[in-house]
């Protein structure tokens, strides 16, 4: 069994992940455009991604099952970092969202969303067979609450949004009865209508400027998503070509090593470029949906479809958010942006899916 | 196998596919969409990132140098250091911007704060021209926009500059610009010659941004040469088409640069030592009377040198004029304001623009005209008492009135011929040679004729001298009179116009040139400004060529009228002897004539003319000076010299100036005075 244990590892998973987080730093490097702040920012993604890459390693070695016996651990710990990080956290950038380690700053929402999928997948798991009734989805909603709580406090509306539609994810595929899904529609519609006043200034700004575009907003909360637009539309075919985009490299577009890193694929490698990562994308995503339909046991398949959803959630917000569809929401693009804690949330979450394929059931 | 109930087993995976079908929309919908906007509207797009990029500078050009004629420098191009403060690039610390602030007051003189901004104060609020304190000019700036720089003080001392300058790296967000101004070292002498500088107007923008001129930078000529030579003188600016970053720092010329192009330099026939010595002649006599008066009496004037073989206009002066070097920045409000006010009209050109009767100047016109049509001959010899009736009359058939026309002399001048009717100004000559006079004199000249010599004179036609604003005058004739009055030639009308009074006007240059022609033996040299043109590098791209406007002596331009006043196809010329016993007449005046006083002394001989032209303008009129008879009156005096061969001729005028004789003419002999003063200098040098 043992001897056996990784021929089962799924290395075009694998394979297509080292790829996009190798990719991922030479459009760093390119991204930062001579910026002298961000010179170090290759560096240090080729660091996180050498990490996580002995990451996905340990945790495919790490029966997934083990995950599920600690829930309630996993469950404590991430209630723990993040009251932590309300209460103490440093400030950054207007919200208090990193632990500062001295070594590296930790952003512990992101670690938090795959604590979250082993903790749901458990929950969904050792729930199975209860009544799919309003106490059902209660419980599940109080449980992913009671950690997200914490996040939409920092503030920080995009990660919370990602767990909780983590949560959905996995509410949906273990049996939502369509009459809830139509009540959950209400209901969040009316949160959203409660919740907006509470929102920060800069998040109702974002949002009302996405629905109703300020056509004279040339240099204001329009001006980024504007030029991003111009980046990717100006790439054509092929893209003006490595480290050859004008609007990336004469700093047209901002946050363009992060947020925007899609853009400067789109400006320097054009619609061959886009289409590839989004096609690259849409394959890990199969190969995770795949696996949760072949793993072992049910608890296997939640954790590989969470991941999965959450993967593909990320993937497209960011997409759209590049391609102005989506209002600018701060979610990094998977495996490509810089970004430590996301890039190992992230590719932890693949170590995670391989344990699981590892384990999967096989003919014997 | 297993016991525990798997969603994702067989015929539970519907929920999965869901999840599949949002995959193939969302990222097939991403897929249209980036199609659309790389492939189908991908050039728009890529022409709006290389918009972002791309930028056109203007390299501004050097206008030209105006020299006068022996290379001394009249307006040149001088730099103006003007210290900024781009709000943006201050330190985001308050403290620091307050010690930034402290520090700069102490440089510049003006305060930290000063005056407090209401609506009115920001609205009204103009760069360079404010009270307010370095604070409230950031403010403004800041909400304006806080990337651009804005003036804090203009033009101050190049120490001052170099100073702030050295500080750039203590004093974030302070800077220097340069900005080219023009200097006129002449300033108020030259003012009406020069002109000045102003902003491209909103009327014009279109025209000079084609020409690549930068509306809001460049500066375009408002008056005097720098606008008639704007095209000469402001030279070509160049083009780069560069890369730049998102901080408007330049990357790299994307094509080859358009270096400018510099502008020509402009060397002027003025001598500005003659300027000097006929615009001190002329402020002098002007303040001399006033005082005299003790009353301003004597508002403006006028002098204009100008060589009359070729033309070159050695003097100009307007009085009063302004001071273009208060203009050099930009043109101050209440400066222009109490410019435009003044009464006297200091902006306008009264040496070419203001048309005036020329009184007894324009005997010349009649005095030619007769003698070349014969209606006397010189040696005949005219009673010319104090005063003589003419019947006035509107048309053939009317029986009229008796007019008195009378003479300025009391007691009349006796006999008088054509040279003792000019050199006396005698007017009963005048009158009975322009409209004849019972058997003495059987048919005057007339309207008809009268006009021709006038215009043959230059009168009524602009000379084209290089400056904005010239006048037409006036040489009325019937037809003129019957279209703009709605009246019938009178006799009187005729009578009146041979001295250059009633309807007649003309700009002090046409009766220069009238003059100069006839100095010049009947050649028209065309008045001219401009001796050479030079490159930036010194060659002469435009060598002065003296431009004859006609002869004449030899072309025809004398109408021939018939015995019913109708043009006919005959054309005419001025006979030479005519324009000989003129210019006898004209030394007359100085030798035993009306100037014979005033040039007592004068040891090169000269020729002139002296006019007394009365006048009822407006300003006369609301002073209540229009009574008839003793009407006010405008100084004239034209002279030329040596007169044997004439190189120089003068004209003075001065507004209300009562007498020619007594007032113009000694202006005029200054201006001689100094000319072959200068002239000996010259030649003695060489």
């Amino acid at each position: 069994m043992r001897r056996n244990l990784w021929r089962n590892f799924d290395f075009y998973l694998f394979g297509a992940v080292v790829f996009m987080c190798i990719f991922g730093i030479i459009m760093i490097q390119s991204a930062i455009a001579g910026n002298a702040e961000l010179l170090d920012s290759p560096r240090r993604q080729a660091i996180f991604v050498a990490g996580g890459i002995v990451l996905v390693i340990i945790m495919a070695a790490i029966d997934y099952h083990l995950w599920a016996s600690l829930a309630k651990f996993i469950y404590a710990f991430a209630f723990v970092a993040l009251f932590g990080i309300f209460v103490y956290g440093e400030a950054r950038f207007g919200s208090a969202r990193w632990i500062d380690t001295g070594l590296i700053l930790i952003q512990p929402s992101e670690i938090v969303k795959i604590l979250m999928i082993m903790v749901l997948a458990e929950h969904f798991d050792r729930t199975k067979d209860e009544k799919r009734d309003f106490r059902w989805i209660g419980r599940s909603f109080i449980l992913t609450l009671g950690v997200v709580v914490w996040i939409l406090l920092q503030p920080n509306l995009s990660t919370s949004i990602v767990i909780f539609v983590i949560w959905f994810a996995m509410l949906w595929v273990s049996g939502l009865p369509a009459k809830y899904l139509a009540i959950l529609g209400v209901v969040a519609l009316l949160l959203i209508a409660v919740m907006f006043p509470f929102l920060e200034d800069y998040q109702q700004a974002r949002i009302l400027n996405f629905i109703f575009p300020n056509p004279e907003a040339s240099y204001g909360e329009e001006y980024n998503i504007q030029q991003s637009k111009i980046a990717i539309g100006s790439g054509g075919w092929f893209g003006e070509g490595y480290a050859q985009g004008t609007q990336v490299q004469l700093r047209f577009m901002k946050v363009r090593h992060t947020d925007f890193i899609f853009s400067v694929v789109g400006e320097e490698f054009g619609f061959v470029g886009t289409m590839a990562v989004i096609g690259l994308m849409a394959f890990i995503i199969l190969r995770c949906l795949r696996i949760a339909q072949t793993a072992s046991d049910n608890y296997g398949s939640l954790l590989a479809f969470g991941y999965a959803a959450m993967l593909f959630f990320q993937t497209a917000v960011n997409i759209g958010v590049n391609l102005n569809l989506v209002p600018v929401s701060g979610l990094p693009f998977p495996f490509l942006s810089y970004g430590g804690s996301s890039l190992i949330s992230t590719i932890m979450g693949i170590g995670l899916v391989e344990s699981v394929a590892l384990r999967k059931k096989t003919i014997q | 196998m297993n016991k525990s109930k798997n969603f994702f087993g067989a015929g539970k995976n519907w929920r999965i596919k869901v999840l599949y079908i949002l995959i193939l929309l969302i990222f097939g919908f991403y897929g249209f969409r980036l199609f659309t906007l790389q492939i189908i509207d991908g050039e728009e797009y890529k022409a709006q990132a290389d918009e972002n990029r791309i930028s056109n500078i203007s390299v501004q050009t050097e206008r030209g140098i105006i020299y006068d004629r022996n290379g001394i420098v009249l307006a040149k191009n001088a730099a103006a250091y003007n210290v900024m403060i781009t709000p943006a690039d201050l330190p985001g610390d308050e403290g620091a911007t307050q010690e930034i602030f402290r520090q700069l007051s102490e440089v510049i003189g003006i305060p930290v704060s000063r005056g407090e901004l209401t609506d009115e104060v920001v609205t009204t609020f103009s760069p360079c021209n404010t009270d307010l304190g370095i604070e409230q000019i950031v403010e403004i700036a800041d909400t304006n926009a806080p990337y651009t720089p804005m003036e804090i003080k203009c033009d101050v001392d190049k120490e001052v500059a170099m100073l702030v300058e050295s500080k750039s790296e203590e004093w974030p967000g302070v800077t220097i610009e340069v900005e080219p101004i023009r200097e006129y070292p002449t300033g108020e002498l030259t003012s009406e010659i020069i002109g000045f500088l102003g902003p491209i107007p909103e009327s014009m923008e279109e025209y000079y941004t084609e020409l690549g001129f930068v509306a809001g930078r460049d500066k375009v000529g408002y008056a005097g040469i720098e606008a008639t030579m704007q095209d000469t003188l402001a030279g070509k600016n160049g083009l780069r088409v560069v890369e730049e970053d998102v901080a408007g720092k330049v990357i790299r010329d994307v094509e080859p640069p358009v270096e400018p192009e510099a502008g020509l330099n402009i060397k002027l026939t003025i001598d500005t030592r003659l300027q000097q010595a006929a615009k001190a002649a002329l402020v002098g006599n002007i303040k001399w009377w006033n005082r005299w008066f003790n009353d301003v009496r004597f508002t403006n004037g006028v002098v204009i040198a100008m060589n009359p073989k070729t033309g070159e206009i050695l003097a100009l002066v307007s009085y009063p004029t302004y001071e273009n070097n208060r203009m050099a920045r930009y043109i101050p409000a209440y400066y222009y304001q109490q410019l435009s006010a003044d009464p006297n009209r200091p902006l306008f050109n009264h040496a070419i623009s203001a048309e005036h009767p020329p009184g007894s100047v324009y005997k010349i016109v009649t005095a030619i005209g007769a003698l070349n049509e014969g209606v006397v001959t010189p040696y005949q010899s005219l009673v010319t008492p104090y005063s003589i009736f003419i019947t006035e009359k509107y048309s053939q058939n009317d029986t009229g009135y008796q007019r008195e026309f009378v003479d300025w002399k009391a007691g009349g001048h006796g006999q008088a011929n054509f040279f003792k009717g000019l050199s006396q100004s005698v007017d009963v000559y005048f009158y009975k040679i322009s409209g004849g006079y019972g058997d003495e004199v059987k048919e005057g000249l007339g309207p008809w004729r009268m006009s021709e010599y006038a215009k043959a004179l230059g009168y009524g036609a602009l000379t084209g001298i290089e400056l904005p604003g010239e006048a037409e005058g006036l040489v009325p004739n019937p037809t003129w009179k019957r279209i703009n009055l709605s009246e019938a030639w009178s006799t009187g009308d005729t009578y009146i116009a041979g001295m250059g009074q009633g309807y007649v006007l003309a700009t002090p240059l046409q009766i220069l040139v009238s003059y100069a022609i006839v100095a010049n033996d009947g050649v028209y040299m065309k008045p001219t400004l401009i001796r050479e043109i030079i490159d930036s590098d010194g060659n002469v791209v435009k060598e002065f060529t003296p431009t004859k406007v006609w002869d004449v002596t030899k072309d025809p331009l004398i109408t021939v009228y018939d015995d019913n006043d109708l043009p006919t196809d005959e054309k005419k010329t001025i006979e030479p002897w005519v324009i000989d016993m003129t210019q006898q007449a004209l030394r007359m005046t100085v030798t035993e004539g009306t100037a014979m006083t005033i040039f007592q002394g004068f040891e090169i001989p000269t020729s002139g003319k002296t006019g007394t032209a009365e006048y009822c303008d407006d300003i006369a009129q609301g002073k209540g000076l229009c009574d008839r008879g003793t009407w006010p009156a405008h100084a004239w005096y034209v002279g030329y010299g040596p007169s044997d061969d004439p190189e120089i001729v003068i004209i003075a005028f001065v507004y209300n100036g009562t007498e020619g004789s007594s007032v113009a003419a000694p202006i005029v002999r200054e201006v001689f005075e100094a000319y072959f003063a200068l002239k000996e200098i010259d030649e003695g040098k060489q």
